[in-house]
């Protein structure tokens, strides 16, 4: 037999994988390793050192940082699994009036603009709090909000509702025969719970907890707001930033690199306890919700209702504070919306920066989300699994050390490669494009592979039968995508405030000056302009996806 | 209409060979079955004409030209899935006239031939319906429609009848065979069912472990199957030792003489009969001078009212089992019992020793 040579074709999805490659390989890749490089450096030299780090792991500013962080983030964690994983429990297990009103609650939190607890909280309980105040009236001294034990509440009730979706979607999920079984061979309902339940549903706690750590690790806003003096990673990295300034940024990356390593660890750490636990689920017989009487009842009812609404409390602190009547900084008592007259008169420019920004950046992700699915879900190629694997890669990055990455790559003195504006929509692009390709990803999972055979079998080459099949078929994926893209690329604070300059300033840029400034009428008024239009966002993705929980998280 | 010859087609899956040396000659018209277990590489041939696998080698020629190379949406063959794949975003309408838009056919011609397709698999009055709104039974005739109104130089399916129920699978399989003919379009046709493959068929080709092992009509897949998997996995048989000494051979059970059958031949054989060809007696006879006379102890007898299935295990511990109609003196008979298993001779086929041992008598 002779060899025939192969002619070899550049198929279209070989040559969208290798630009979608191109493409993470500048955005994704390059930014971190310029990090991961310039933590080497010195900064008086420009020569090579490891001298960063061990500044960084022997001064004690460095080392307090460091063990605040992994404290908040430990303690943070904690909290949120102990609000969440009963919450789940509850309303999987039982029956809660209100059920999806505590979910729609929990979903709102998940979604509020992050920076809005801290100083919502500083609005009730910080030095000149409503609450605190209240009790100084009645002569009773209470601690304030201020250090770590108030970053630890905040991250608790900001984050506790991954842990409850996610724990609560698998438990709907657990088949109820397993239950039985376990009653059948002689478990009392509690070891039931511990010895049944509870395992099958881990592999969910331990992924919302990780989702809880890896946020919290990474969070700048909070630890910014309520910390005065207590410094996590973040404020020192932000902090090192600005005063590094002009010269090279080495120790702001290398306290950067330190923060992505411990989400990176986590999350390995984590996998490696989840390898061992994969479990099938036939799910033939749905679990039954247990009707609960007497005080249990009412216990448990105060429990879900208390946790979502003390959750809710900044929310309704921050929309009720928006309609106070102001004169400057200063609450005159009354209603009004002199705020919102002033946000007009002061902002304008950061609410149509947000909105463009947002706006673009999801036109981007939506795009790219629907191709970049397509090479994971349908091609087996080892490019289409290290793609898969670096849509991961953003989760873990915290926004700063990618603000920073992006700023040292893109721009350094003179040179701006794309101006400021373009920055921020390829960082809001890159760190949200996991968001779209996530809800995408799924939808296009429900497909069968042969309907798109069968329309090139039919003569449509494969851009073509993409455009005319699947496309239509992952409309709903595509559009909650895009709306879980825009609600956290709207909200985005932490990137934006290392890389905006003042024609580039965006809403939680200008809500986290005016808190810092005291301005909480300007800051509450732009606060409930974002929390709208995340409202509305929500709105549209409950009419869309098929499990309006599971969307979410 | 077009034949279709596939000449030293292989495709390897890494250091697993999925074809191995494929050559296979189609003429117009005709009604060809790949009949295999599952990952017998039937699949992997079929969708490597249609396209969406690459060859490692060889070439797929229909019509006397080459497509091997061609990518999938311009080779011009019809697939009907497993699966159905009927777009479920586009009407009945619209499915059937996706392939025709495709190639520009002209929108008076493209409406009427949706009508003419659509008349011819009997689904005129569905025609605007919504995939989500037929039966199984509907979907695939919409499949089938979608895949033959391009008027494709062949038509392949893959295992269509396999999600349907059983009533349902023989009718629709009368009419595909129905269409077929009344067309004339060459068709490559997938299944693991052998009684499918058996009715339908104008050639069938039995592979196993990437490699065919016989293509020839039905009636001689299985009145002449040309190695021993083939006479197993086609029907049911019976396989038994032969034993040599020196030029004489023997049936192991028995001791019946085969030194006439097995004149000329050389190696351990065995031999195989139907159940069909088989009767069961009760007790121990001789055996007659045609026939062969197998002993043997009754381990069950299933009465399944148009036959009885009689298993019996010889003094070698070899299986056996006769299908044959029902005899009140052997159902009757207890587990244990001492039986006689009869043939003629004439039924006994001989082949190598060995899972896929060839045809030696």
């Amino acid at each position: 037999m002779t060899a025939r040579p192969l002619r070899s074709r550049l198929d279209f999805w070989t040559v969208v994988t290798g630009l979608v490659l191109v493409l993470l390989a500048i955005l994704l890749i390059l930014p971190i390793l310029r990090v991961l490089m310039l933590s080497f450096v010195d900064a008086d030299t420009g020569g090579f050192t490891f001298g960063n780090y061990v500044e960084a792991f022997t001064r004690n500013y460095y080392l307090n940082g460091f063990k605040n962080t992994l404290f908040v983030g430990v303690m943070g964690t904690l909290g949120a699994s102990l609000l969440g994983i009963p919450l789940a429990f509850f309303t999987a297990r039982f029956h809660v009036r209100g059920r999806t009103w505590i979910s729609t609650l929990a979903i709102l939190v998940l979604v509020a603009p992050p920076f809005i607890g801290a100083y919502a909280w500083i609005m009730m309980l910080g030095s000149n709090g409503f609450i605190t105040n209240f009790f100084e009236a009645l002569g009773i001294s209470i601690p304030t909000i201020y250090g770590a034990h108030g970053i630890i509440l905040v991250f608790t009730l900001k984050f506790f509702p991954f842990v409850f979706l996610m724990t609560q979607t698998a438990l709907n999920a657990v088949s109820k025969s397993f239950e039985d079984a376990a009653e059948n061979l002689g478990c009392t309902p509690w070891q039931r719970f511990r010895k049944i339940t509870l395992p099958l549903v881990f592999p969910a706690i331990s992924t919302g907890a990780i989702i809880c750590f890896v946020l919290s690790i990474a969070d700048f806003g909070t630890p910014a707001i309520l910390g005065r003096g207590f410094r996590t990673l973040s404020t020192i990295a932000y902090a090192a930033y600005r005063s590094e300034l002009g010269g090279l940024p080495t120790m702001a990356v290398t306290i950067s690199i330190i923060m992505m390593a411990i989400s990176m660890l986590a999350l390995v750490a984590q996998r490696r306890i989840l390898a061992r636990r994969r479990y099938a689920s036939s799910l033939t017989n749905l679990p039954v919700k247990v009707r609960l009487t007497g005080w249990r009842n009412v216990a448990m009812h105060l429990f879900c209702h208390g946790v979502v609404l003390i959750a809710m409390l900044p929310t309704i602190v921050v929309v009720y504070t928006s309609f106070l009547d102001t004169n400057g900084p200063v609450f005159t008592g009354g209603f009004g919306l002199e705020s919102y007259r002033r946000i007009l008169d002061d902002a304008p420019t950061a609410i149509a920066n947000s909105f463009l920004f947002a706006f673009a950046a999801v036109v981007l992700i939506t795009a790219v989300s629907a191709l970049v699915s397509y090479v994971i879900v349908r091609r087996e190629t080892a490019a289409a699994g290290s793609i898969d694997f670096l849509m991961m890669v953003p989760y873990l990055v915290p926004g700063v050390v990618m603000a920073i990455g992006f700023v040292t790559t893109f721009r350094s003195g003179s040179f701006n490669l794309i101006g400021t504006a373009g920055l921020l929509i390829l960082i809001y692009f890159i760190r949200r494009l996991p968001y779209g390709v996530r809800s995408t990803t799924s939808s296009l999972r429900q497909i069968k592979p042969s309907l798109e055979e069968a329309a090139v079998n039919l003569g449509a080459p494969p851009l073509k039968a993409f455009l005319k099949v699947t496309i239509p078929l992952i409309v709903p994926g595509l559009v909650v995508g895009s709306l879980m893209s825009f609600i956290t690329a709207i909200n985005e604070l932490s990137s934006t405030l290392i890389i905006y300059d003042s024609g580039t300033i965006t809403m939680p840029v200008r809500i986290y000056l005016a808190v810092l400034d005291g301005e909480f009428g300007i800051a509450a008024a732009l606060s409930t302009v974002l929390l709208l239009c995340t409202g509305v966002c929500v709105y549209a993705v409950f009419r869309f996806a098929d499990n309006r929980d599971s969307a979410f998280v | 209409m077009s034949s279709v010859e596939i000449t030293a087609l292989r495709k390897l899956y890494g250091d697993v060979v999925a074809l191995s040396d494929i050559n296979i000659s189609i003429p117009s018209g005709s009604f060809y079955t790949l009949l295999g277990p599952s990952g017998c590489g039937k699949t992997t041939l079929l969708r490597t004409i249609a396209g969406f696998h690459r060859q490692d080698a060889g070439s797929i020629e229909v019509a006397g030209s080459p497509i091997e190379d061609l990518p999938a949406y311009r080779r011009d063959v019809g697939m009907v899935f497993q699966d159905y794949a009927i777009f479920p975003h586009l009407s009945v309408r619209d499915n059937v006239a996706f392939g025709l838009r495709q190639r520009k056919v002209a929108s008076a011609e493209i409406a009427r031939r949706v009508e003419a397709v659509l008349k011819t698999v009997q689904l005129s009055q569905f025609i605007d319906r919504m995939p989500h709104e037929l039966s199984g039974g509907q979907q695939q005739r919409v499949g089938l429609a979608r895949a033959i109104v391009i008027e494709p130089k062949v038509l392949l399916m893959d295992e269509p009848l396999s999600n349907l129920d059983a009533k349902l699978r023989v009718d629709l399989r009368a009419e595909l065979r129905r269409i077929q003919r009344e067309l004339g379009i060459t068709t490559i046709y997938v299944t693991h069912d052998q009684e499918e493959a058996l009715a339908m068929s104008d050639t069938v080709c039995v592979m196993h472990g990437g490699v065919i092992q016989q293509a020839s009509s039905p009636l001689e897949i299985y009145m002449e199957p040309a190695n021993r998997f083939v006479a197993s996995f086609v029907g049911a048989n019976n396989f038994l030792a032969v034993t040599r000494t020196g030029a004489s051979a023997a049936l192991a059970s028995g001791g019946v003489d085969l030194s006439g059958e097995l004149a000329g031949t050389s190696g351990d054989v065995v031999a195989a009969v139907r159940p069909e060809a088989l009767r069961v007696t009760a007790g121990r006879d001789e055996a007659d001078a045609g026939g062969l006379a197998v002993p043997a102890r009754l381990r069950e007898v299933s009465f399944v009212g148009r036959e009885m299935e009689v298993f019996g295990t010889t003094e070698g511990g070899e299986e056996l089992k006769a299908v044959a109609r029902p005899d009140p003196a052997i159902v009757d008979l207890h587990p244990g019992s001492e039986v006689t298993f009869r043939a003629p001779r004439s039924d006994l086929l001989f082949f190598e020793a060995g899972a896929s041992g060839r045809r030696v008598a």
